[in-house]
């Protein structure tokens, strides 16, 4: 169709025929529409509605929602049980993800340098990530018991038996133990598909130019490596972020001992359900949120990706 | 370097036994755990040393656990919910992702980044508003807040549209040129060619709802209603550094099915998390 250029001249039955394809194109993206039906209302309920919402309760005080403007985030920022509970994600987080990405990343090269077994260890290292994080806590709680099982191990290395849950810093890396445990199988399976990737050509021709094996590691598979490593580091850190089922396996509601097992979302599960401070907890929330952001901005300026 | 003095088989082998020896170490935890549960005494006293073979073997503890009922019932729950999360996530994953790859209408550059934003917002920071609006609406304690909330799922739209994006646009134009309508040519064309995606999709959706257990905590506290995370939470929680051998009965009872599936279906089910995880969250 040719519209409007003044060059040609249009009949009247074109234009019924313009009409009609009008028409059916009207159709057709209502069609379309119908598709995107359960998507849309899914975001319009769960993800719009409970944005706003969250934003004007995390302005608001009380049973009967006073405006308090921005008094919950102040109030959030200069708790000290929130701050705690900042230190205390962090902290697990960043061991979690300096002990994990590095033993996980080596386990899949030494996996994938095998020539027989690929799939049995695969499937082996997998398996704790299986379970849900509440039965891997589960088994964990009896690991960690005064007599369980890494007491035992310790004391057969000749290390002193802990009482693991019950100090604040060996409860701390009770958890770390446990997501490392956890999420190790993930950061294999990761990295052995991206070493999967990795074309054979490369190594062939490093081979015929007399390199070694670990030549070839380090000139190729770690350069390689890198945008892998990038997105676990960053979903590592997003999921350390948003971290509640192990330690409020380990530590209950209020993340014992001495609170050191009580993290963000910890924090905002207590407010929000355990004292029905709804204010607080979503500015809590909107807190996290800008946290998280922040690691995604980050992200998209390391990986230089496009969202 | 050692690889002119040792053979490549020698290294192999090495790797093999190193890995081997990590591997254990791994699952070493599971292994206990299931000795621990066919412990007479361990709900006494945890066994120390630790050992693999229990000393006083009986099924004592598995008989309370299924005499209790409590978890049996939870695992109906769970697969329930599980199911209805599968089809309700992977159709809707669907139909959004064909519309994405294969639709022409406006505003779908701006729907598919709303779309994709969506994935970057924290569950937790809408978790106060999702319970007050299923609590207003009197689903509190009903597995309607855990199935309604999977039908909008982000990744999956994601992998669909990748995937339909990947299959050749001569079928949708033959099937058209045919007279077909879109949605018979969605049915009778794209929908046969989905398998794989939708298997991924399906055990992906399936993972996240077993695993679940912030939000089934927020708004189930009913007995009847738990998942088996919660009911598992509840008993360690209650007992878990006590009744040892109860709480690994528990443990076993709760992870052995799952584990089944997995060695069933580890190639997808690992191929599915590779995926996902490569897409980044």
């Amino acid at each position: 169709m040719k519209w409007g250029n003044g060059q040609e001249h249009i009949r009247p039955t074109e234009m019924l025929k313009s009409l009609n394809r009008f028409r059916s194109k009207r159709e057709s993206y209502l069609f379309w529409y119908m598709f995107l039906l359960p998507t849309i209302l899914g975001i319009a309920l769960f993800m719009l509605y409970p944005m706003i919402e969250s934003f004007r309760l995390s302005m608001t005080r009380g049973g009967n929602e006073k405006f308090v403007g921005l008094d919950n985030y102040s109030r959030v920022l200069t708790s000290e049980t929130f701050y705690h509970a900042v230190y205390n994600t962090l902290y697990i987080t960043v061991f979690q993800l300096l002990i994990a990405l590095p033993l996980g990343f080596i386990i899949a090269c030494l996996i994938n340098s095998l020539s027989k077994g690929k799939n049995f260890f695969k499937v082996l290292f997998y398996l704790p990530n299986v379970t849900s994080m509440v039965a891997a806590a589960t088994v964990f709680l009896a690991v960690l018991h005064p007599e369980g099982l890494l007491n035992f191990a310790l004391s057969k290395l000749g290390f002193p038996a802990t009482i693991w849950l019950a100090h604040p810093t060996t409860a701390k890396w009770g958890v770390i133990l446990l997501s490392v445990w956890n999420w190790l199988g993930f950061v294999i399976i990761i990295n052995l598909a991206n070493l999967q990737s990795i074309s054979s050509d490369y190594y062939e021709a490093a081979s015929v130019d007399g390199a070694t094996r670990f030549q070839q590691w380090w000139k190729i598979t770690i350069p390689n490596m890198t945008g892998s490593l990038g997105i676990l580091f960053i979903v590592g850190w997003i999921g350390g972020l948003q971290r509640f089922s192990d330690a409020y396996m380990l530590g209950g509601l209020q993340g014992s001992p001495a609170r050191s097992l009580h993290t963000i979302v910890g924090f905002i599960f207590e407010r929000g359900f355990g004292g029905h401070e709804y204010g607080l907890a979503s500015a809590a929330s909107y807190v996290l949120f800008a946290f998280i952001l922040f690691i995604t901005f980050l992200n998209t300026k390391l990986s230089k990706m496009k969202i | 370097m050692f690889n002119f003095i040792l053979k490549r088989k020698t290294v192999d082998y090495a790797v093999t036994l190193f890995l081997l020896a990590l591997g254990i170490m791994i699952i070493y935890p599971f292994l206990w755990m299931l000795s621990v549960s066919f412990e007479r005494l361990a709900n006494v006293e945890l066994p120390f040393p630790p050992r693999l073979i229990p000393e006083n073997f009986s099924w004592f503890n598995y008989k309370l656990v299924f005499e209790n009922g409590m978890l049996i019932k939870a695992y109906l729950n769970s697969l329930t919910v599980a199911v209805f999360n599968v089809l309700l996530s992977v159709g809707a994953a669907l139909l959004a992702g064909y519309a994405f790859s294969r639709g022409s209408f406006p505003g779908k550059k701006i729907l598919f980044f709303v779309v994709l934003a969506t994935m970057m917002i924290p569950f937790e920071t809408r978790l106060i508003p999702m319970f007050t609006m299923f609590n207003s609406a009197g689903m509190i304690n009903s597995k309607a807040p855990l199935i309604f909330p999977s039908i909008l799922n982000a990744l999956g739209i994601l992998l669909a549209k990748q995937y339909f994006d990947r299959l050749p646009e001569g079928l949708r134009e033959s099937a058209k040129v045919d007279g077909a309508r879109e949605f018979t040519i969605f049915i009778r064309i794209f929908v046969p060619l989905t398998g794989p995606i939708t298997a991924t999709l399906a055990i992906l959706a399936f993972q996240d709802s077993w695993n679940s257990f912030l939000w089934p905590l927020v708004v189930i506290n009913d007995q009847a209603l738990k998942t088996v995370p919660l009911f598992l939470s509840s008993f360690s929680g209650e007992d878990g550094q006590r009744l040892l051998g109860l709480t690994m009965a528990t443990a076993t009872m709760s992870i052995l099915p799952i584990l089944l599936v997995f060695l069933f279906f580890q190639k997808y089910i690992i191929r599915s998390v590779a995926l996902s995880g490569l897409k980044g969250e």
